[in-house]
């Protein structure tokens, strides 16, 4: 479905990164294949670096570390938040929701609203949408986006269908108010039948975890997870990423009157290089115009890749200048979304470690 | 077509292919040679087949089938 949003805007974007980096080759012995094929995993994926938290780090460490950053720059101040949203699906409970655990945790103020929302790659995006309907209402004038995963927790060491990609992350992106910002356009679809394609099979409450669904077993491919960790069908989720994103973008741009060639970024999940490529080219977007070297040096961290890949790419200009992007992302749920969106003249813009 | 025959022969790094050889035969045989061939196979027919199909096709021929077949649907 197409939706529209005015007189909004982002007006601060901070991503969280831990300080531990692994390298490819480091883990290259983990898994089941050859070093030559392991090297041409690495070239045509273009896996380098990645970065994942020390043991026990949950995504509020990451969260409260970048408001911490923000609260003592003066980027925020606390009693201004009318409202915390975290997108995570990798929450520190089952319950409570993690954002009322930050809430608590800083002291915030009561009179405002707190709200998990559990999703991956497109995420961002629906996060962004979630803090634009809430700033619609008179007394919101102020809302964190909070978005975050630690899935290097639940990948197994012993898959290379995952574990050399995966990465964590957490992103701060504040939202308010403003007038005559002009028309901001997204679209979002859902697909529920693949809803298995990408998964975690136990430890909800349809398969709690135990010691039998703890048991590492071995796929045709030679990978070995076990029902505890995270699981990804590549091929189905790449031809629908194939199938859906290339359309989506044309539908997106139609519906905002706006030419490909008119966008000047296009900010999409970062799964690997060799998806984003195959997608710039099947778009017709010059390849500098759609940044792909996230994953090279701090892995796929699910929906926290577009701001990352944001942050990254034009923290130095982002703060002067306005850029007209094109958001998308891709992937858990099955879900897709995109959004064509003025960003610039930022309060601030930087990337932080944790 | 006959770009399939060359395409399928530098995806699996061999100087050509018969329609008789088996998929998982080959020496660069893996995941990602698989995710590869699905993605020529996009690019270049506007066909999605899955890692399954590439192993029900077992041979170069049989995928060759399998991908007329599902563009002529298209």
């Amino acid at each position: 479905m197409n939706l529209s949003f005015h007189n909004k805007r982002i007006t601060g974007m901070l991503t969280i990164v831990p300080a531990e980096e692994i390298k490819f080759e480091d883990e290259m012995e983990n898994y089941n294949f050859s070093t030559a094929k392991s090297l041409k995993l690495k070239a045509a994926m273009g896996y380098n670096a990645r970065r994942i938290v020390k043991e026990g780090v949950c995504v509020s460490d990451l969260c409260i570390h970048g408001l911490n950053y923000v609260f003592d720059n003066g980027f925020l101040a606390r009693e201004d938040i009318d409202a915390l949203i975290l997108v995570t699906q990798s929450p520190d409970y089952l319950m409570p929701a993690t954002s009322s655990v930050i809430q608590g945790h800083f002291g915030l103020k009561q009179d405002m609203i707190c709200m998990d929302i559990s999703q991956g790659c497109a995420g961002y995006i629906i996060g962004i949408f979630q803090a634009f309907m809430l700033l619609e209402q008179e007394e919101i004038n102020k809302v964190v986006l909070l978005n975050a995963d630690v899935l290097s927790r639940k990948v197994s060491k012993k898959d290379r269908n995952s574990s050399p990609l995966i990465g964590d992350a957490a992103s701060l992106t504040i939202l308010e108010k403003a007038e005559g910002s002009g028309r901001i356009t997204g679209n979002i679809r859902m697909d529920g039948t693949g809803a298995t394609a990408l998964m975690i099979p136990a430890g909800g409450f349809k398969l709690p975890s135990s010691a039998a669904t703890a048991e590492l077993k071995e796929d045709s491919a030679g990978n070995f997870r076990s029902l505890d960790n995270l699981v990804m069908k590549g091929d189905e989720v790449f031809n629908f990423v194939q199938r859906e994103v290339p359309p989506m973008i044309e539908r997106l741009l139609e519906k905002a009157g706006v030419g490909r060639d008119e966008v000047d970024y296009y900010m999409f999940h970062q799964p690997n290089k060799f998806m984003l490529n195959k997608l710039a080219d099947k778009l017709n977007i010059p390849r500098e115009k759609m940044p792909s070297n996230i994953v090279e040096s701090f892995g796929n961290s699910s929906g926290v890749s577009i701001p990352m890949a944001i942050t990254y790419n034009l923290k130095d200009t982002l703060k002067d200048k306005d850029y007209r992007m094109c958001l998308a992302g891709f992937g858990v749920g099955l879900t897709w979304a995109s959004l064509l969106i003025t960003i610039g003249h930022l309060d601030f813009c930087a990337i932080t470690e944790f | 077509m006959e770009k399939f025959e060359s395409g399928m022969a530098e995806l699996l790094e061999v100087d050509t292919v018969d329609a008789s050889d088996v998929l998982e035969g080959f020496e660069a045989w893996d995941s990602l040679t698989s995710l590869s061939i699905i993605a020529f196979i996009d690019e270049n027919y506007g066909v999605s087949v899955s890692a399954n199909d590439l192993v029900a096709a077992k041979t170069v021929g049989g995928l060759k089938d399998l991908v007329l077949t599902k563009a002529k649907k298209a």
